[in-house]
């Protein structure tokens, strides 16, 4: 029953969590359009099988994160929405923070040093 | 939280198929949007979002709990199975609701008498106290007002210091209708402030009703208030009369207070002032204490200091027991002192049962698994881990427990009722018994309840994990390649520590436990079979008894008494259906009065370490024909005996006799001599004028005792004893006799009317009733074991048909089957009554205390119960071994 516990360390989840928040950012969306907006803006690099979207955006709103409501679509239809709650921006602006780190700390090692190149 | 999504998950369910719906719609939407035909656009938009289905799963996963989900699965499978098994099921939950019944039903009585504290205010504070005295082998016996004086003045580790009457009272309530012959206690007026009870109505005792000479006044108990006062709220303050003085009802007491005997109607101050003697004596050794101790002051600490004032006090009183020292022990440790060893035996043997009852259901599962092994191998082959598969097999020992445990509560519940119909708990045998607490307390609460869920759900682990640990590991390939009918005998073939199967060490252990029970109740059998043939040293049969208490009001002197029993039984013996009677100050059990021989003529007294060795009786001259005890030497007494002025003579039994002549029978005849003997007046020297034969008067456990008797007209007794010879039932002339006392006096009650035979037999009630609980349990015990055997041995024959097919083929005689499985039922047997013998050896002696005249290692018993046992499980293992031996060859060989 370890189900509601944020899975520290794994990398992917947490990134796609991150992503998702980072969406919502901008304004309330629905499953769809988060979906697209994440492989619109990674300049289609991040190919998400947006299924596993739908897990994510439970697990976030479990935890607080977001919040869900029914709302109309741009075509009138049903559809459910997911907003940012103050405690999901608290928790992005720390994931982000947790990534740059991350990013720089790979990035660092990654980056040939001048011993390599020589 | 977790649990609350777990019961909403349906919903979140519904929602999650709603959000990917919605999902598809637009991205076919978009899809078309971008020119594709519809059903191309469908079917795009189904490929991007993925498996829905799967994604639906693993949301639905995230909400439920994995455990309980399963558990659910396996129960429901787990009925499913059962109802397909009836008569396993039947069986199982059957042997299970015996053993979790029997055990609800002790620890309930458990916890009433012995786990909760008494119903006080802080009852571990509560102390009693009595005297001891090492010399005259005396204990727990009473002390003199005096005593109790001292303690109060000078003793500080007490709060306070209450004291009752050792000896109940028998007061009579007259004025309207028949006069009402009630039980009483006599107590110290601050008896409720040192408990820490408030009467239910009315005040409670005054300190100076307390004093010689006090108002007469009584409290009365709560059923009496109801039974014969009709509950009147007014009743504090009326005046009744009670022994035929007028006393005023100060108030009455809680329901279900009994202190300090059980069933008392009246409670009346002034505790040494017992009617069963004249004043003058009041100060006698009369009184038990009981007091509560002062915040932090520790019982070592109350019991130094009662030492050094004990000892302060025999120096200064030089008494017949100024050796004495006093006891304080816990009043909870006191009351329940009595019963508390039977009680945990009897919950140590019903504990047994459970165990052998758990053994008998994990071998049926053991078997049952067995031949679902295949079953099981297939699941594991699909998939489903070690884990899974003891959830499976677990949850299905759950589910017979719980079916097993409820059973079992209803089983509880109605023995308790039995039990408490008959409990001695209530009805003590001894009239001075103090009460058991609790004893009117027992019933299955939340809290007995609770443990009964607890045994069950402990239980269904117990005989579940056993089965389900050797079927969770089959051996895949092996099971699956044998064909159907010979597939159990892979996993069957397996052998645990010892080269023994598993089911075989259950069958080893149920017939240990049940041999030490088997064991525990022929030895209590034994004993009481030798308590009933006891001698009582006279004819019990045909005897009525009845108990007169004569009230000191109006009964105060000598002649008065003397001449109302003589009356009573010249009219009882006109009675027809009255063969004879007599009246007599005790009878046999009924709590005698020892006192002491002052001097024998022409001869020193015996040396003895209790000088009073001499039991006291006083009797009307019919007593010795009436009882039918027989005259050794010399005359019984006559009418002329019983006159006042007459002689003074005595009579004496043989153990007396033998006591003072130590040459009796040979020597100087007793019969003629002269002795003198200290009760409340001096006679001064009786003739001795015959010897009788001594009879049991403790009750058939105890030892004769040395007893003199005396004409009724010389002590005429307050509390008599009518006895009545009958040709026919005695309790038929109940009536006649009661109406005769009413002719004598109209106020005048009776109570305890019964035949002779029940006055010795309630004297038993303990041990027959746990004689006849560690029977049952016993008798229950001695069925599953041999039911565990008879399922082992006819399961290993079913196994083994294969086997035996080839030994009959390869010329194995009928004979040798039948012994070769006999052998293997007898192998079994043997072993577990070695281990039950060795188990009781160690057991038995904490029942010595309810054993009579037969040694807790009694070696004949021990030897009958194991060669019992293995008769019973021999004949259990023919019919199996029977059976083999008809297996045709060539119809198990095809």
């Amino acid at each position: 029953m370890s189900k509601s516990k944020p899975p520290d360390g794994d990398l992917l989840q947490g990134t796609l969590d991150m992503l998702i928040l980072r969406t919502l950012l901008l304004g309330p969306a629905h499953g769809h359009s988060i979906a697209y907006s994440i492989e619109r803006r990674s300049s289609e690099i991040l190919q998400v099988e947006h299924g596993s979207l739908y897990p994510a955006l439970y697990r976030l709103e479990d935890r607080g994160w977001i919040a869900a409501f029914w709302g109309t679509s741009e075509n009138n239809r049903k559809a459910k929405y997911y907003r940012l709650t103050p405690a999901g921006k608290k928790q992005l602006i720390a994931e982000t923070d947790r990534w740059e780190r991350l990013a720089t700390g790979i990035s660092r090692i990654l980056r040939p040093t001048a011993e390599e190149r020589a | 939280m977790s649990w609350r999504r777990y019961f909403r998950r349906n919903r979140r369910d519904a929602e999650s198929a709603r959000d990917l719906e919605f999902y598809l719609e637009q991205e076919t939407a978009d899809n078309i949007a971008r020119g594709m035909a519809s059903d191309e656009a469908r079917a795009a938009a189904r490929r991007k979002l993925g498996n829905a289905t799967a994604v639906r799963e693993e949301i639905h996963r995230m909400n439920t709990i994995g455990f309980i989900d399963n558990f659910w699965r396996d129960a429901v499978y787990a009925l499913r199975s059962m109802r397909k098994n009836p008569v396993f099921t039947v069986t199982a939950v059957l042997t299970l609701a015996l053993g979790i019944g029997g055990n609800t039903a002790m620890f309930t009585v458990i916890r009433a008498v012995l786990l909760k504290p008494l119903e006080f205010r802080d009852p571990d504070r509560l102390v009693y106290y009595s005297m001891d005295n090492a010399r005259r082998n005396v204990h727990d016996t009473q002390f003199t007002p005096d005593r109790l004086t001292q303690m109060r003045a000078a003793a500080r580790s007490f709060a306070a210091l209450g004291a009752y009457g050792a000896n109940p009272e028998n007061p009579s309530l007259s004025g309207e209708g028949d006069p009402l012959s009630l039980r009483g206690a006599r107590v110290s007026a601050n008896f409720l402030d040192v408990l820490g009870v408030a009467p239910a109505l009315g005040r409670s005792f005054l300190p100076e009703e307390d004093a010689r000479g006090g108002p007469a006044v009584a409290m009365i108990g709560n059923d009496l208030w109801r039974r014969h006062f009709g509950a009147d709220p007014a009743i504090a303050g009326r005046t009744v009369t009670l022994d035929s003085t007028p006393t005023t009802i100060v108030g009455v007491l809680p329901a279900g207070f009994a202190f300090p005997f059980s069933g008392i109607d009246v409670w009346l101050p002034r505790p040494s002032e017992w009617s069963l003697l004249p004043p003058r004596f009041w100060g006698i050794s009369l009184l038990m204490g009981f007091g509560r101790l002062k915040p932090g002051v520790t019982l070592d600490q109350a019991r130094a200091e009662t030492t050094v004032l004990t000892e302060q006090y025999n120096r200064a009183h030089r008494t017949m027991d100024s050796d004495s020292t006093m006891r304080i022990v816990w009043l909870k440790d006191r009351l329940v002192s009595n019963v508390r060893g039977m009680l945990w035996m009897l919950f140590g043997a019903v504990g047994f049962v459970l165990l052998i009852a758990c053994a008998n259901v994990a071998g049926l599962l053991l078997a049952r698994a067995t031949s679902r092994s295949r079953e099981f191998a297939v699941r594991a082959a699909l998939g489903a881990g070690r884990s899974r598969l003891i959830g499976q097999l677990l949850a299905e020992s759950l589910v017979l427990a719980t079916a097993g445990g409820a059973l079992g509560a209803i089983f509880a519940k109605w023995s308790l009722s039995a039990l408490q119909s008959v409990s001695v708990l209530n009805q003590p045998a001894v009239s001075n018994a103090l009460y058991v607490p609790g004893a009117s307390g027992m019933r299955v609460d939340a809290m007995v309840l609770g443990f009964t869920i607890a045994l069950s759900l402990i239980t269904g682990v117990v005989f579940g994990l056993f089965p389900s640990l050797e079927m969770s590991r089959p051996d895949l390939a092996d099971v699956l390649r044998e064909s159907g009918v010979g597939a159990g005998r892979a996993s069957s073939g397996k052998r645990g520590t010892l080269g023994i199967s598993p089911r075989a060490l259950l069958v080893i252990g149920q017939v240990a436990l049940s041999v030490v029970l088997l064991i525990g109740a022929a030895l209590l059998m034994r004993s009481f079979a030798r308590l009933h043939s006891v001698n009582t040293g006279f004819q019990t049969s045909n005897l009525l008894t009845m108990k007169i208490a004569l009230p000191p009001s109006r009964y105060n002197t000598d002649p008065r008494r003397a001449a109302f029993f003589s009356d009573l039984v010249q009219r009882v013996e006109t009675l027809p259906g009255a063969r004879s009677a007599a009246v007599a100050m005790s009878l046999p059990t009924t709590r005698w009065i020892r006192t002491n021989i002052t001097s024998v003529q022409g001869q020193p007294l015996p040396e003895t370490n209790d000088p009073t060795f001499g039991v006291i009786q006083s009797v009307t001259p019919g007593y010795f024909r009436t009882l039918g005890i027989p005259l050794r030497r010399g005359r019984e007494f006559t009418a002329r005996d019983n006159m006042a002025g007459a002689p003074p003579v005595m009579m004496i039994n043989e153990s007396l006799a033998h006591l003072l002549w130590h040459d009796y029978p040979q020597g100087p005849n007793p019969v003629g001599q002269h002795i003198s003997e200290g009760y409340d007046k001096l006679v001064g020297m009786m003739e001795v004028v015959g010897i009788v034969a001594d009879i049991h008067e403790g009750g058939l456990a105890s030892d004769v005792v040395s007893e003199f008797y005396l004409p009724c007209v010389v002590h005429p007794p307050q509390n008599a004893y009518l006895v009545v010879r009958t040709p026919g039932d005695p309790l038929k002339l109940g009536n006649s006799v009661r109406s005769q006392v009413a002719a004598i006096d109209r106020d005048q009650s009776v109570s305890e009317i019964r035949t002779m035979e029940t006055v010795y037999e309630d004297t038993l009630g303990q041990r027959r009733l746990t004689m006849q609980l560690l029977g049952s349990f016993a008798g229950v015990a001695l069925v599953l074991a041999l039911i565990g055997l008879y399922g082992v041995i006819a399961y290993s024959v079913a196994q083994r048909t294969h086997e035996v097919g080839i030994r009959r083929a390869l010329g194995a005689q009928q004979g040798d089957i039948l012994k070769l499985v006999l052998g293997q039922g007898l192998g079994l047997t043997l072993a577990g009554v070695v281990l039950g013998i060795g188990g009781a050896f160690a057991l038995t002696r904490v029942m010595k205390t309810l054993l009579f005249q037969v040694s807790a290692t009694d070696p004949l018993t021990f030897a009958g119960i194991a060669l019992l046992f293995v008769i019973v499980a021999l004949a259990a293992s023919y019919i199996p071994a029977w059976r083999a031996s008809r297996i045709d060859p060539m119809a198990a060989l095809r």
